[in-house]
């Protein structure tokens, strides 16, 4: 077969494309260019965005707020004054979405961001030094695999006299604890995948050439797994969004007074049946956030691999399946 | 040399050598496999790409057809093609008889009585080719299961010992029990022979069954097909890129480019008297290992034809030195060679093109250049580098939390060469040998190094700064095997030049005027420089490889494989760049290769390496037209030489197993349990051979030299490690392919 | 092989060991069931309260390395893993949830990697094919639920059922009905308690079982090995079931280990809306309840659930791939 692989049509074509025109294009406009291509990204790209803009200009497009308890309107249905309803307690829906919305991006990219960081500068380090720093750093991050993240969420959370609760809103404590145990997994990824690049031949040329360890660190390894960072953001975004759900739901992650979406969703489960809106509202919006990233994700592997022509659909189902792969590891 | 294979539309034609056989007894229904007008297309994102546009071929019974072809020539997908294996969006068209039964258009269930039975294929890649989680036997007892539903258990297994016996398997009924990981590449490439005349086939394919082993393993596994089919009578179909694997084995050649085959006909016709300048461009682009003389290589400029567009004129002439307009007026068919029967070439030229036509001189090959250092005396030319005694031996533990050490592997064995100015030296030796060890060792120079490196007169027991480092590494740069992998896909040309520049501190206006100046050297397009490495074919990407190692003026070069990874006459353009650049700017190299002919093209000096030592070290020539150690001979004698009948009628030794793993390494002699030699010695002198290692030592002058031993000039620059020399060679590991074979009926 | 997996316990042995104590110290610092104590009426001296938390083993007043000290103690030499606040033996309680625990997880997990590993096979067999597509993208909206609120959906679903069947089918909740003889009646009982939350977790669990098979059987499909093997004279269909399936288990076996604890996680979620006294509602509750040792002793249990899921992971992988057995 590898007559069939010699004779790469995409790249004598392309290479036709290059003779015509001298211009040769960046990589990440390319990257940009291919991302746009792919209508699903975009839409979930522009879903995003407007949900994000939306938690924090909403607020103004309401009279009420989070706090404030509208004595004539009691668990009333969305109307003209309340556009989503209001709770049990008489609080507007919409003010709670809003302010819910904000919560959970927040706690989504603070999260998905500082633990890709973390990850990235973890696993390089364990890449870089090898030997027995590799296998103590492994060691630990092993450990705090096997530490069930849930029950620590539910310790550092719990209520009680434990002072870190006073001091601290209840939703900064649980990007804490979410931060701890979300990065691991991407940090053993950046390990593997950075020891194999170490052992590529042009980082060994580089290191011939007598360029300095930092430099080929910066200049070969990092723009290397630049892609896998990139993606691993948006997946540990979605990551965070969704336990920050989860635990709420169970009452142990966000604590009222604090909104978010999984408190709301949480709250409201009592009252399926009687105030259907407190359960679908926030549930719709928390599909919107996690389904607008999952799009977003797509597109983007499409976007940063290499072999890709950016065109055909087949080669987009390709680019699902291995973001499918990486949930199950 | 004839035979009853046809290739190329059957037309009758009388002439002398066909009237050696009985005129009409071929019709084509005689024969085993008929191919007529094969056409092959797959649907691929940029459109439809024509793999194969029309192949014809006749097989005989017993007979061996070779197809030979660069990478995109279609060759392997006529193969699949005929074994109904293709993917089911491939398009494919024409008539594939066996036996006269028609296959294609047959579904994949219907196939299936076919293949592994009266049609079975060998693949390329050993190594992937076997499903790794059954045992050797239970995937050679399927195949006989398929075909022979009512065969016993045991008679199977009976069955399958006697396969892997036939394939020179040892102790095969222990051996049915081990999985394929626990087989080297050689002997998976075996077990695969094995399951492929499991039920004594009529056809057999092989598609590139050697390319991915040794020298000394083709040669035993070429000899496995040779016997299979002895013993099976099968007619044999031998896909490859290398003409001197087909030269011994084939009755008849088919030349393919573009999907097409361009010339047919019989092996002495296809060699001796090629007619289509693409051959004429393949056989010359071949370095010969059993050449001395000095030529330079046919470098065949250009790329393959895309065949995403149907050509509408010769799809060599944009290549060829010797198109002219008519050339472009239609894409000339197969038409036989006027005078010379069952030779058919695709050239509209192919008349004027005969034995005596200089393929130099058409493909205006460069003048051999000349080094100004060529003329100095090897002695009185500067060292640029040398190894003493150096070491590497790697610690072999076992266990994970206690690690206890159960020995050593020595990769590298006390190794001690020089090279000096304008000088090519090369190290040779299996994979396994302790080649790729040596260079990196030399590149990672530093002081902890068991052994001293000397490189520009620095050596590697002082160079504790970083400031010494940075010098060494202006002395010495490297090129890599695989140029995809040694350019970071994510830097552009100009980039991956910059990078040593600016490592050596050169201003921006410098670096931008050297870049322009190395594009020009290794023959690439200035204005390519803001390309990235996808962009250009892997003959250019070797070059910016070359041209990233040229940046910083070494004086000595780290080849490591640098051709391996290149078309046949791809790699010879990038062979004659390195000749080149070696005269003009008077550079040393350092080659690490496995392929001897590219070696000796190329080379002044060899050392020959066999588990970590150096067995035999020279002057190229000499080491090569006069070894002295019995592994030097059987190196040599393994490789095929594109030549029939050279190839018919040479010795040829063929090693027993594979290379010992360096950790039973004996005590003495490392050679001793696969020498020819040693096997047939008496005991008394066997027992030097396990007990004392050979040192390497000068070639022993003749006596009456001995006398004048004052004189140095007359000691030969080659020196050997082995007690026996001159002993006789174990009669069981030779092997003489004569032509009786060939015409056994 | 034995002497292998010897290792890799006693590997496993020292992280347990570590998280464990971690965990322990962790909690022995944040939770104070003192403080929940003075909460009830009549309220109790500070004395009072100090004095019954001493008889319990709870001393607030010492300092947490001395807890932790005499914690492990009693571990080491007694196996006791101490008393919760309300008095409650750990061991006890323990060992009654474990039961529970297991019971709802084990058919659970069994499930899941059945379903997901053949919708992965069919699946990758009808590729681009529109059953592909449904079964891919339910799995990709799996993806996308967080795991409380499926369970709460289907919890929703079942309601649903029962009350347009007019009549209890199913149980939403709890694991059995009290008082219901042995027996056929009590067969029943248990699968219309069980039907719920193991279905929720199943539908939940096999969305990524499904994607990776589908993968690597694709992976495989056209591996050269399946060449060979069609080469022989197999049919594309037999080649691709007879060899690149068998070689396709390989990364799933692999994947197990992490299956397992990720099941057992779910499991906290699970227990706690479809209300199963188990040992992850346990475990938030004694959380809630300041409960220091009942929270350790879960989190411990929790390390050795991981550190099965390992070891098993390792002993599959050996079953499907010779390669590493040898070594």
């Amino acid at each position: 077969m590898t007559n069939l692989n010699a004779v790469d049509p995409a790249a004598v074509a392309q290479d036709a494309h290059l003779d015509n025109s001298d211009v040769v294009i960046g990589k990440s406009t390319i990257i940009f260019r291919r991302f746009l291509r792919n209508k699903t990204a975009v839409a979930g790209l522009v879903i995003f965005l407007g949900l994000t803009v939306f938690s924090f200009v909403g607020g103004y497009f309401t009279p009420w707020d989070k706090d404030t308890i509208d004595p004539f309107n009691i668990g009333m249905p969305p109307s003209a004054e309340h556009y989503l309803g209001t709770s049990q307690a008489g609080i507007d829906l919409y003010a709670m979405t809003v302010e819910g919305t904000r919560i959970s991006i927040l706690i989504g990219l603070v999260v998905g961001l500082v633990s890709v960081l973390i990850a990235a500068i973890y696993g390089c380090t364990m890449a870089y030094f090898g030997g027995k720093v590799d296998k103590v750093m492994l060691f630990f991050l092993e450990a705090l695999i096997m530490m069930p993240a849930l029950l620590v969420v539910a310790v550092a959370t719990s209520g009680g006299g434990a002072g870190l609760k006073r001091d601290l809103p209840s939703w900064l404590l649980l990007i804490i604890v979410l931060l701890v145990f979300s990065w691991m997994g991407t940090a053993r990824l950046i390990r593997s995948m950075s020891m194999s690049l170490m052992q590529r031949d042009f980082v060994k040329a580089a290191q011939y050439m007598g360029v300095p360890p930092r430099r080929i660190v910066w200049r070969h390894l990092v723009p290397n797994i630049g892609s896998l960072l990139v993606l691993d953001i948006t997946r540990g975004v979605t990551g965070a969004i969704l336990a920050e759900v989860a635990f709420s739901f169970i009452g142990i992650g966000i604590k009222v007074p604090d909104v978010s979406l999984g408190v709301l969703i949480g709250g409201a489960t009592s009252q399926v049946q009687t105030f259907p809106w407190m359960f679908w509202v926030p549930l719709t919006v928390m599909f919107l956030l996690t389904g607008s990233l999952a799009m977003m994700n797509d597109g983007l592997r499409d976007a940063f691999d290499p072999s890709s022509s950016s065109s055909g659909r087949a080669r987009r189902k390709i680019a699902r399946l291995t973001s499918g792969q990486k949930k199950a590891s | 040399m004839s035979s009853e294979t046809t290739t190329g539309p059957a037309e009758p034609t009388g002439s002398p050598v066909e009237r050696l056989h009985v005129a009409g007894l071929h019709s084509p229904t005689d024969a085993v496999l008929s191919v007529r007008d094969l056409h092959v297309r797959f649907n691929s994102e940029n459109g439809v790409v024509h793999a194969v546009r029309g192949v014809d071929f006749d097989l005989m019974p017993g007979k061996t057809l070779g197809i030979v072809g660069e990478s995109g020539s279609g060759k392997s997908v006529t193969s699949l093609a005929i074994m109904g294996l293709l993917p089911g969006t491939a398009d494919i068209s024409g008539s594939v008889r066996l036996r006269g039964r028609e296959l294609l258009g047959l579904s994949d269930k219907a196939m299936c009585e076919y293949r592994g039975n009266e049609l079975s294929m060998v693949f390329q890649d050993p190594l992937s080719s076997l499903t790794p989680v059954y045992t050797v036997g239970t995937q050679i007892s399927e195949a006989l299961t398929i075909h022979n539903p009512t065969m016993s258990r045991h008679a199977k297994e009976v069955r399958a010992a006697e396969l892997l016996a036939m394939v020179g398997i040892p102790s095969p009924n222990d051996r049915l029990k081990a999985f394929p990981h626990e087989f080297s590449g050689g002997m998976r490439q075996r077990v695969m022979i094995a399951i492929a005349i499991a039920n004594n086939p009529r056809v057999l394919i092989a598609d590139e069954p050697t390319t991915a082993l040794d020298v000394t393993i083709q040669a035993q596994v070429l000899e496995v097909l040779h016997t299979a089919q002895e013993e099976t009578g099968a007619a044999v179909v031998m896909i490859t890129h290398d003409l001197g694997v087909v030269a011994g084995m084939a009755d008849d050649i088919m030349v393919m480019y573009g999907g097409k085959p361009v010339e047919t006909g019989p092996v002495d016709e296809i060699y001796y008297n090629p007619r289509m300048p693409y051959t004429m461009g393949l056989l010359g682009a071949v370095p010969r290992v059993d050449a001395a003389e000095k030529s330079s290589l046919v470098p065949i400029e250009g790329m393959p034809p895309n065949l995403l567009h149907e050509p509408t004129a010769c799809s060599f002439a944009p290549r060829c030195p010797l198109a002219s307009e008519a050339c472009l007026a239609g894409e000339p068919a197969l038409a036989p060679v006027p005078g010379v029967p069952r030779h058919h070439a695709a050239c509209i030229k192919s008349e004027a093109l005969g034995g005596d036509v200089d393929v130099l001189d058409i493909f205006a090959a460069p003048p051999v250049p000349a080094s100004r250092f060529d003329a100095i005396p090897r002695d009185e030319r500067a060292t640029v580098l040398q190894l003493k005694d150096i070491r590497k031996h790697f610690p072999l533990t076992k266990g994970s939390l206690l690690k206890r050490r159960i020995g050593t592997v020595k990769a590298v064995d006390g190794l001690s060469f020089d090279i000096r100015e304008g000088e090519c030296f090369s190290i040779v030796g299996e994979s396994g040998s302790g080649k790729t060890t040596t260079l990196l060792e030399i590149m990672e120079f530093h002081k902890d190094q068991d052994g001293e490196v000397v490189i520009g007169g620095i050596s590697n027991k002082q160079a504790a700064d970083s400031r010494a480092r940075n010098a060494m590494r202006r002395e010495l740069q490297m090129v890599f095997q695989d140029p995809t992998g040694a350019l970071d896909p994510r830097f552009t040309v100009y980039e991956v030049l910059a990078e040593p520049l600016q490592n050596a501190g050169m201003d921006r206006q410098a670096i931008r005027k050297r870049i322009m100046e190395l594009m020009k050297l290794v023959g690439l397009q200035p204005d390519h420089v803001n390309r990235f490495p996808n962009q250009f074919s892997g003959g250019q990407r070797q070059r910016i490889g070359i041209a990233r190692a040229l940046a910083v003026n070494p004086k000595l070069v780290v080849l490591d494989e640098p051709v391996s990874a290149l078309d046949v006459s791809v790699q010879a353009g990038v062979i004659n760049l390195l000749d080149k650049l070696r005269a003009e700017l008077g550079l040393s190299y350092l080659l690490v290769a496995h392929d001897l002919s590219v070696v000796r093209h190329i080379s002044n000096r060899v050392a020959v390496m066999y588990l970590g030592k150096i067995v035999e070290i020279g002057e190229v020539d000499r080491v090569f037209d006069q070894p002295r150690h019995p592994y030097t001979r059987a190196l040599l004698s393994a490789i095929p030489v594109p030549d029939p009948q050279v190839e018919r009628t040479r010795e040829r030794i063929i090693l027993k197993g594979d290379l010992p793993s360096p950790l039973d390494a004996p005590k003495g002699c490392n050679f001793a349990t696969r020498c020819p030699v040693y096997a047939a010695l008496p005991p008394a002198k066997q027992e030097k051979c396990r007990t004392l290692e050979p040192p390497l030592e000068a070639v022993a002058p003749s006596a009456a030299a001995r006398a004048l031993e004052a004189g140095p000039v007359s000691v030969p620059d080659q020196r050997f490690a082995c007690f026996f020399p001159d002993g006789e060679l174990e009669e069981d590991m030779l092997v003489v392919q004569d032509q009786a074979d060939h015409h056994a009926p | 092989m034995l002497r292998y997996l010897a290792r890799r316990g006693l590997t496993y042995l020292v992280m347990i060991f570590l998280t464990t104590s971690a965990g322990y110290l962790l909690a022995v610092s944040t939770l104070k069931p003192a403080l929940l104590e003075q909460e009830r009426i009549p309220r109790p001296t500070p004395e009072q309260v100090a004095t019954s938390m001493r008889l319990k083993g709870l001393d607030p007043d010492l300092s947490p390395w001395e807890r932790y000290v005499e914690w492990l103690t009693a571990i080491v030499t007694r196996w006791d893993w101490g008393r919760s606040p309300n008095g409650a033996y750990i061991n006890a309680e323990f060992g009654d949830r474990v039961w529970i625990s297991t019971r709802l997880f084990l058919a659970s997990i069994i499930l899941t990697l059945v379903i997901g590993v053949a919708l992965g096979v069919y699946s990758a067999a009808r590729q681009y094919k529109f059953q592909d597509r449904v079964i891919t993208s339910y799995s990709y909206l799996a993806y996308i639920v967080p795991a409380p609120i499926a369970y709460f959906l289907v919890q929703l679903g079942a309601i649903n059922i029962n009350e347009s069947v007019g009549e209890r089918i199913f149980f939403v909740t709890g694991i059995s009905t009290p008082g219901i003889g042995p027996g056929w009646a009590q067969f029943v009982d248990m699968l219309a308690h069980y039907a719920v939350p193991t279905v929720a977790i199943t539908l939940v669990g096999w969305g990524s079982y499904q994607i990776a098979q589908r993968q690597y059987l694709l992976d495989n499909v056209n591996a050269d090995f399946v060449r060979t093997a069609r080469a022989k004279g197999l049919t594309r269909n037999q080649a691709i079931t007879r060899h690149a399936l068998r070689v396709s288990f390989i990364p799933v076996a692999q994947s197990i280990a992490f299956t397992i604890p990720a099941i057992f996680a779910g499991g906290f979620f699970a227990e706690k809306i479809f209300a199963w006294p188990g040992v992850g509602s346990w475990s938030i509750d004694a959380i809630s309840l300041q409960d220091v040792n009942a929270a350790t002793a879960t989190l411990a249990y929790g390390s050795v659930i991981f550190a099965i899921g390992a070891i098993l992971a390792d002993f599959a992988t050996t079953l499907v791939d010779p390669r590493v057995r040898v070594q």
